[in-house]
């Protein structure tokens, strides 16, 4: 039981250590350190260790080439969630409405399917796959800093709402701050907990292609999802795509590709006349409601109250007075 | 010899009345003014001095004068004191009679030369006197019809030798130019028919109008939502009499009207720059207590623009106003109460590089300062909120259709609407009910967004001419809802 110790000293001596080291200092270290009152604090806290070494360790993380010692766990979930199938969603945190829209949908339809959906907590993509697959399962959140940090403070709620129906998990002790080199370490427990990564939306130099590329060196799928070619937003993705990873162009794409049959979705509701006016509008490129009602000649009024309609029907989406069709 | 006069100082936007007493005695030549005068009431002294010698008065040689303001603990602020000193000291000279005082006030600044000044605040003035029970006031010709609006006959002067010679009796008291015509005119207010385009935020207004809402733009620069929100005064009623009476006081105690205008009838509009401090927006300041924007916007259209970079205490400071429709103010100079009863109508951009939402430009913004910029606006203020848009840019070239709607109609639209909603409340119909609780499950709607979108739906409904309120104006209402990320 010395993976406790390392993960412990690590954090203290901001090192990045996959075994014991060999160092008179950690040696010294080892002696002072009393393992059964850090656990005993610990539980008290409400939070769980999970060695390497422990037979309910993830055994996908266990392979990768530099595991954590363990994994410090908030959240009542059992651990066998992490053994189930599961899928890391990771993009900007300065997303599009549109990759808003399609990681929440990733994820509410990953979880209704039965996968875990993994992801950083982060703003933007992150929040939103974990928002999605709270719908209807359960994620796990894996954090650069200790798990009962809520980083980004806004996410405390959030963080709440995981705790009670998944995991939070991170390889530093309980206070451990955010770092930025934290955030690569914290990359490689995504893509390494999963079966595959999927890119929502990434900038060229993102911390979500760093992902991507931890995904590629353990030999896992990597999944991007297109975007507009002329969008920043997605300089990111559609590289992932040139260079061959899997587009994503529905859920059915991701279910395929770990082995799950996609259930055939539910058919559209049938829609009177005008709705599916102007629901046709908006499917066609994301739009206004004043747009909308000079391409099809009514009354902005009208449309205003169509397209609630079409909002509460679940087919359409606003976001800062633009709607678009519902992935 | 002593003699007085009565005139009233301001304190807030009530009168108080003052009572300055003349007391001239043998003695070593002095000239004093005791009872909390502030600098501007010191001067008198000069200002009389030289105003009397050019009426050609005799100045006392020799003696010993002493003016009293009282109630003396009562801070006294500003010239309107010249006149009444100068009336008190010619009647204590038995240069005008002692008794020809009786049931007049005085309220004006002399020039050096003699001649009057109107001072903001003649109207207060002219109603306290009224009030208590005085008949005539003496005021700046300029200010004869101010004072007149408060009923009470106004002695309009130019100069101090016509008031001294009206109150010999030697004249008439001069005639008051005769009242221009009352009914201050929409001619001056911006029409709707500069908007073309906008369908949305227009209608917005509208509703706004008819329903007295709060009313808060989003959008990226350029896109009309200045331009829009002063359009509002020219689609409002015009003020009634009371409301015209004590929002014509409240400017015209900071000298906001020119001396000798009507009463204010087209409601105000009032645009503060996001720096003003809170005393600004809801009144106080150094010394003396004044009314702030929000009770200039009384009754009337109160805009921030940009209003998440308003100061926060200021923001917060507008929530008491918004509930109570006045605002308190405690200063060392003075406590006060402000009617503040204003739409209140907000503007800001989508994020703080203001290139959201605009397809022309690439917003450069990190999704914690678009968070953190939204957040500027509490949750308690958005809460007052009852219209909320969003109003992207128009992608281009659209917009010059055809001309827009003119003010007059949607005006006609607004007061009948306004007409239907005070004679009774419409009730929703089962199925517009059905809509709404459907809304609340669905959609990010709280207790209180449920209230205000039936409220909403309720002036839409007036708008149309509805019996009762239908499913279609509680889904127009819905979509002026706060989007999720502002009401999240």
């Amino acid at each position: 039981m010395s993976d406790l110790a390392t993960a412990v000293f690590a954090a203290r001596t901001d090192a990045h250590l996959v075994d014991a080291p060999r160092s008179g200092r950690f040696a010294v270290f080892r002696t002072a350190f009393d393992e059964a009152a850090f656990l005993r604090e610990l539980s008290a806290r409400g939070f769980r260790w999970v060695g390497r070494g422990d037979p309910s360790f993830p055994s996908r993380l266990r392979s990768i080439h530099d595991p954590p010692p363990g994994l410090f766990v908030r959240g009542t979930a059992s651990l066998d969630l992490l053994a189930r199938p599961s899928v890391a969603v990771v993009g900007a945190r300065a997303c599009s409405p549109y990759g808003a829209s399609v990681a929440r949908m990733l994820g509410r339809d990953l979880a209704a399917a039965g996968i875990v959906v993994v992801s950083g907590l982060a703003r933007g993509v992150d929040a939103e796959a974990h928002r999605g697959a709270l719908d209807c399962g359960s994620t796990v959140a894996v954090l650069g800093c200790g798990v009962d940090r809520d980083y980004p403070r806004a996410h405390a709620a959030l963080a709440l709402d995981i705790a009670a129906a998944g995991l939070i998990l991170s390889e530093y002790p309980p206070g451990v701050e955010p770092a930025p080199w934290r955030f690569p370490a914290r990359n490689r427990i995504v893509s390494g907990l999963t079966l595959a990564t999927i890119v929502v939306e990434a900038r060229e130099r993102s911390g979500a292609l760093i992902t991507a590329d931890l995904a590629l060196d353990e030999g896992r799928e990597v999944l991007a999802v297109p975007g507009e070619i002329t969008s920043e937003l997605s300089r990111g993705t559609n590289h992932l795509l040139r260079l061959g990873a899997v587009p994503v162009t529905c859920s059915a794409d991701v279910l395929e590709l770990v082995g799950i049959d996609p259930e055939v979705s539910p058919e559209r509701p049938t829609l009177d006349a005008s709705l599916e006016r102007v629901r046709a509008v908006v499917a066609d490129a994301a739009t206004t409601a004043d747009e909308v009602a000079q391409a099809l000649g009514e009354s902005a009024q009208g449309v205003a109250a169509a397209l609630v309609e079409l909002e509460l029907l679940g087919l359409v989406e606003e976001v800062d007075g633009v709607y678009r069709a519902s992935p | 010899m002593l003699a007085r006069t009565v005139t009233h100082a301001l304190v807030g936007i009530e009168p108080r009345r003052v009572e300055v007493e003349v007391h001239i005695e043998r003695g070593l030549k002095a000239f004093t003014i005791v009872g909390l005068p502030d600098k501007a009431c010191q001067e008198a002294k000069e200002r009389v001095r030289s105003g009397l010698a050019s009426a050609e008065l005799a100045w006392p040689a020799g003696r010993r004068i002493t003016i009293n303001l009282a109630p003396a603990q009562l801070r006294k602020e500003g010239s309107g004191f010249d006149l009444p000193i100068a009336l008190a000291l010619l009647a204590a000279l038995e240069e005008v009679p002692a008794d020809a005082l009786d049931g007049h006030a005085a309220f004006g600044e002399l020039a050096l030369d003699g001649r009057l000044r109107p001072v903001p605040g003649a109207l207060i003035a002219a109603e306290g006197a009224r009030r208590a029970g005085l008949t005539r006031l003496v005021c700046a010709a300029e200010s004869g019809p101010e004072v007149a609006l408060a009923g009470i006959e106004a002695i309009g002067v130019e100069h101090l030798a016509d008031a001294v010679s009206y109150l010999r009796g030697e004249r008439d008291p001069p005639e008051l130019p005769p009242p221009e015509d009352d009914f201050e005119t929409l001619a001056g207010v911006p029409d709707l028919r500069d908007v073309r385009g906008q369908e949305r935020a227009r209608r917005a207004l509208e509703i706004a109008a008819a329903g007295a809402h709060n009313l808060l733009l989003a959008g990226p620069p350029g896109t009309g939502k200045t331009m829009l929100a002063c359009r509002l005064p020219g689609i409002l009623p015009l003020l009634g009499d009371d409301a015209s009476l004590e929002v014509t006081r409240i400017h015209s105690v900071v000298g906001e009207r020119d001396p000798g205008s009507g009463l204010v009838r087209v409601p105000p509009f009032r645009k503060p720059h996001h720096s003003i401090s809170m005393a600004g927006l809801i009144g106080g300041g150094h010394g003396g207590v004044r009314p702030g924007e929000a009770s200039l916007a009384h009754q009337g259209v109160l805009f921030l623009d940009e209003a998440p970079e308003f100061q926060r205490a200021a923001l917060e400071a507008l929530r008491q106003p918004l509930e109570e429709g006045a605002v308190s103010v405690a200063r060392i100079g003075g406590r006060a109460r402000f009617p503040a009863r204003f739409q209140l109508v907000a503007a800001m951009n989508m994020c703080p590089c203001g290139g959201r939402g605009d397809s022309a430009a690439q917003c450069s913004c990190t999704a914690e300062r678009v968070h953190r910029y939204r957040e500027r606006l509490s949750r308690a203020l958005l809460d007052r909120f009852d219209l909320l848009l969003m109003v992207p840019r128009p992608r281009a070239h659209d917009l010059a259709g055809a001309p827009a709607e003119a003010s007059a109609p949607v005006r006609e639209r607004v007061l009948a609407a306004r007409a239907r909603l005070r004679e009774q409340p419409l009730a929703r119909t089962p199925d517009a009910d059905q809509l709404l609780t459907r809304a609340v499950e669905r959609l990010p709607l709280s207790g209180r967004g449920r209230a205000r979108v039936a409220r909403v739906a309720q002036t839409i409904a007036a708008l149309a001419g509805a019996e009762a309120v239908e499913p279609e104006h509680v889904a127009e209402a819905l979509s002026f809802r706060a989007s999720a990320e502002l009401a999240a």
